[in-house]
């Protein structure tokens, strides 16, 4: 017979080695099955998401008041640089107006069918990876706003990456520059597919080009919406750098200074009808998108 | 011999519940903080890791109020917010846990620096040891520059940690043994 304090010394010794062996064999399992842990992620995102969204208010206001500091600095020359730009802009608008007009006239004529309007919910940025061994950021707006699995996140500027998790008020995005993100992309105004490829630096590699010598720096790249993950012409980023690992893509979006987002819905899973082997393709994915919540909504 | 300086020492009995759950509290909202999105360039890659300075703080001061199994459960807590592999952390901190305990006779009423060169090496094995896990975990080789770098913020960062900690020990539980 074991006496409470022989027990208690029994247990001290023995749990710390038990809990070691326990870590390594999640690691191992987590491993094996990667959606082992989802519902767990997801739930414990909800339960956190109220205090890291508080904790992160002064984080957000301490950033928003060094850049307005810093804004004082500028004025001068932020205010001659931004009238430059909207002098240039209004004759982009001019042009955009008569490039409308005209896009219309053609759709009437051509009897085109009209594209489904796209939704926006603004999610803000509550927490990252932190770590470097992951680049993903958790939003504080899930499946209660409107989020499903497999949406695209943007900036105003272009694409930050896609909706892995998402629970009742939280939600995880994997963004592009993640060591798993792989998106079709495009160079604008070409046909070269390609493949946009994290590697967890700040800067994504373009992979599979039919003609990786036909990029150039400054290519603009674009969401090709091959695999209907994604619909085409998001913007992407730039073609920055050339270098022996293939050519490097500058995202538009500053990706280190994420606050608020845009999640876009373009009902691209909400039981459209897609051409078969886009369908096809989807259901090959590891975990089935959006398309039933969705087509529930 | 061995096992006696491994095992947990006697300590002044602490009798306030909320000062018993203090360890486990400043180590929970260690990992928050980590995660907590900062919009600086590069910072993401490069957080300090908060929750290294306060394992190797009260599992000096006050190892007995740092339950493993109150680690473990941090640990995972911060693998599942933070999108990591599940495990991880859970794994590191335990193994800190038992790596400082044993030597923590060492530390006890030294100087401030000595405790410090002591981080630093726990910080340096930590880091190389996580770097390697996680790129045998996810088959690729990681920049070693970011690893680098973090560890070098943790080390930086360690003396603000320790007063903050050292601090809100006295406040509540009383002077380190």
């Amino acid at each position: 017979m074991l006496r409470p304090l022989q027990l208690r010394a029994t247990i001290q010794r023995t749990a710390p080695p038990l809990l070691v062996v326990l870590a390594a064999a999640i690691i191992v399992l987590g491993k094996a099955d990667e959606t082992m842990f989802a519902s767990l992620r997801t739930m414990l995102g909800d339960d956190f998401a109220p205090a890291l969204e508080t904790l992160s208010r002064p984080l957000s206001a301490a950033a928003t008041l060094i850049d307005r500091i810093g804004g004082v600095f500028t004025m001068y020359g932020d205010n001659q640089r931004l009238e430059r730009e909207n002098a240039r802009l209004l004759q982009w608008q001019q042009a955009a107006l008569k490039l409308s007009a005209d896009n219309r006239e053609l759709r009437r004529l051509l009897k085109a069918v009209p594209q489904n309007a796209v939704s926006y919910v603004t999610a803000r940025v509550i927490a990252d990876a932190g770590g470097g061994f992951a680049r993903t950021v958790m939003v504080d707006a899930g499946a209660d706003q409107g989020l499903a699995r497999g949406q695209a996140a943007m900036t105003g500027e272009g694409l930050v990456g896609r909706l892995t998790e998402v629970g009742r008020r939280a939600a995880r995005i994997l963004l592009i520059t993640d060591l798993n993100s792989r998106i079709p992309v495009v160079v604008a105004g070409t046909h070269a597919n390609a493949v946009l490829a994290g590697d967890n630096s700040e800067r994504p590699r373009l992979l599979y080009a039919a003609d990786p010598r036909g990029i150039k720096i400054g290519d603009r790249i674009v969401t090709s919406g091959e695999g209907g993950v994604f619909p085409p012409d998001l913007p992407v980023g730039v073609v920055a750098s050339l270098d022996h690992g293939g050519p490097r893509v500058e995202p538009y979006a500053g990706l280190s200074r994420l606050s608020q987002l845009l999640v876009a819905d373009y009902g691209l899973a909400s039981g459209l009808p897609q051409p078969t082997p886009v369908a096809g393709r989807r259901n090959r994915r590891p975990a089935p998108p959006v398309s039933d919540e969705a087509s529930v909504r | 011999m061995a096992l006696k300086v491994s095992s947990i020492p006697s300590l002044p009995r602490v009798n306030n519940g909320l000062a018993r759950l203090l360890p486990i509290a400043t180590t929970l909202l260690a990992t928050v903080i980590a995660i907590l999105p900062v919009r600086l360039p590069g910072y993401a890659a490069l957080t300090p890791a908060f929750a290294l300075m306060a394992v190797y703080h009260w599992t000096i001061y006050r190892p007995d109020l740092l339950p493993p199994l109150g680690l473990f459960a941090v640990g995972l807590t911060q693998d599942l917010l933070a999108g990591a592999p599940v495990g991880v952390t859970a794994l590191l901190l335990l193994l800190a846990r038992a790596a400082v305990l044993r030597q923590r006779r060492h530390f006890i009423d030294r100087t401030f620096a000595f405790v410090w060169g002591g981080f630093t090496l726990l910080a340096v094995t930590a880091m190389a040891a996580l770097w390697a896990l996680q790129c045998l975990l996810q088959f690729t080789v990681f920049d070693v520059r970011a690893t680098v770098f973090r560890a070098v913020l943790t080390i930086a960062i360690f003396p603000a940690a320790s007063f903050a900690l050292g601090r809100t020990q006295r406040a509540l539980i009383g002077a380190t043994p």
